[in-house]
């Protein structure tokens, strides 16, 4: 397993793909840096989460889109299903690889601590206990681009599946308040206050390991069917 | 050792392989032949594990391949057909990635990677990316990529498809150096590779199998003794007259008319009897000058025409 996951984060950077993830995310991030902490003349660190949270909807489809639709479409996964690797392991490999790209940007957003610890004192556990719900948020999202990334040998209508999901979940609330708790991104707004919520760390975890499975299913299933 | 054992694969309700049976000894090198859309690839991704099939049972090595997955794919080597390769890795990094995969063993791994690159002849490119490269070294590569951790089995689908005629000849012998250490199996559809690589030929014809044999038996098979060529100048038109001279010649058929004055018959005798012999007699009473007399030699690709075509009615 850890043979894909080197292999698929030594791709990320390969292509530009791991380049233009990390980019953009930081982009966006020193954007709301700036709008929502550094206007008001605050020192919390969680707060550019609120808005950072957003960006994840856009670009983690980036990140996910190619993983199995591009094995397909150029015959690699024959490589890959033919060698004594098990789904499983195959699947995880790749999960874990754009992870690890996501824990990476957040090492990076570090920064932005940095620059608040030197005007004040932003509050370190906050921080820790945020960036763990943004991980926990980015893994739910990562699980299901993937997803999305093995039903279809087109990335692109990978990405916009992954995009439009992403959307809907996010804007559902809005229209009802039964979707409340459907929402991802609702989810991790609690985050940020400070508080590890059991249920929604629960959610999102069991969110990611439902996608992973799921996918797991679709790739075994497309064996017979194949 | 591979078996298959009524191996059926079916897309609803097409049919893709049907009821295939066979056996493939230690060290042989099998040839797997049929026009497009046969059946060969689907026969060798089921071999492989990539597809399941419908009922039946594949045993590699002594490993069923749906209950002892892990096992099974462990001893087989995979060149799927169009080759596709990681293009953004290096030769080196692709072939250490394949060995990874497949479980090579981490203090051995950087050597039996030299080892490779250097047996399939990409030592010169081993730092280029795989995009970069030809045609002919791409499927080198994808030849490195299957011999990586010592499988007993080879499996090569279309091994030479898209080469030029140099390349062809140098994976042509490298599959031929391999099949010393390997049982092989390669599927084409040119005949003439089959018959110089492999010592085992199964035909296979809308997903059955037609024929299983060794390349010299198939040709033996439908070798008509019978038929002789000749090519004569016949200036009195005797010829018509010749058959009722030869009571064993059974119909004289006319092949081409040449621009020189000569013209070329099919000559075909009753039963299994040498004409040649009659005729030599024969035409010169006659005077009619013989310019050129031959058997009809049957070939591997005659063998498989009427197999198909048999097949076929």
């Amino acid at each position: 397993m850890w043979a894909v996951v080197k292999k698929e984060f030594k791709s990320y950077f390969l292509s530009p793909v791991g380049y233009v993830f990390i980019g953009l995310f930081l982009i966006m991030f020193s954007i709301f840096f700036y709008t929502d902490v550094f206007n008001y003349s605050s020192t919390n660190f969680e707060y550019i989460f609120y808005s950072g949270a957003t960006i994840l909807t856009f670009i983690i489809p980036i990140l996910t889109m190619r993983s199995i639709a591009e094995e397909r479409k150029t015959g690699t996964e024959q490589l890959l299903l033919t060698s004594p690797l098990s789904i499983t392991k195959v699947v995880l490999g790749k999960f874990i690889a754009a992870t690890l790209i996501v824990v990476i940007t957040e090492i990076c957003t570090l920064m932005y601590f940095g620059i608040l610890s030197f005007f004040g004192t932003p509050h370190i556990t906050t921080a820790l206990i945020t960036l763990l719900g943004f991980l926990l948020l980015a893994m739910s999202y990562i699980s299901f681009g993937i997803l999305a990334s093995s039903i279809t040998e087109n990335q692109i209508i990978a990405g916009v599946i992954t995009i439009g999901f992403f959307i809907l979940t996010w804007f559902l609330p809005q229209f009802s308040s039964i979707f409340t708790n459907f929402s991802l991104i609702n989810m991790f707004t609690k985050f940020p206050s400070g508080q590890i919520d059991i249920a929604d760390t629960v959610t999102f975890l069991a969110f990611t390991v439902m996608c992973i499975l799921l996918t797991i299913i679709i790739m075994q299933r497309r064996k017979s069917v194949r | 050792m591979i078996e298959l054992k009524n191996v059926t694969k079916k897309y609803g309700k097409a049919i893709a392989v049907e009821d295939i049976s066979f056996t493939i000894n230690d060290g042989e090198i099998v040839g797997l032949l049929g026009p497009n859309g046969a059946g060969k690839s689907t026969t060798m991704n089921i071999i492989t594990g990539f597809i399941e099939q419908t009922s039946g049972d594949v045993i590699v090595d002594g490993y069923d391949m749906l209950k002892r997955p892990k096992k099974a794919k462990k001893e087989i080597g995979y060149m799927p057909e169009g080759v596709p390769l990681y293009t953004d890795l290096t030769v080196r990094e692709f072939v250490t990635y394949m060995a990874e995969i497949k479980n090579v063993n981490r203090k051995e791994r950087k050597q039996k990677v030299k080892e490779i690159i250097e047996q399939t002849g990409l030592k010169d490119v081993e730092s280029k990316l795989i995009k970069n490269l030809s045609r002919g070294y791409k499927q080198r590569v994808s030849m490195a990529g299957a011999l990586v951790g010592e499988p007993k089995i080879l499996i090569l689908d279309e091994p030479t498809v898209g080469l030029d005629p140099k390349q062809i000849t140098e994976i042509r012998n490298l599959i031929k150096e391999l099949g010393k250490t390997h049982t092989i199996i390669l599927s084409s559809h040119i005949l003439s590779e089959v018959s110089q690589i492999c010592n085992k030929v199964i035909i296979i014809n809308k997903g059955k199998i037609v024929a299983i044999d060794t390349p010299e038996n198939l040709e033996n098979k439908v070798t008509n003794n019978n038929c002789i060529y000749v090519t004569i100048e016949d200036s009195q038109n005797k010829i018509e007259t010749i058959k009722d001279k030869i009571q064993d010649i059974k119909k004289i058929k006319l092949i081409t008319k040449n621009d020189d004055g000569t013209t070329q018959y099919m000559i075909e005798a009753n039963g299994e009897v040498d004409l040649r012999k009659t005729i030599f007699a024969e035409f010169a009473k006659e005077d009619i000058t013989i310019f050129e007399m031959k058997k009809a030699d049957s070939s591997l690709e005659d063998a498989f025409m009427k197999l198909i075509e048999g097949g076929n009615k």
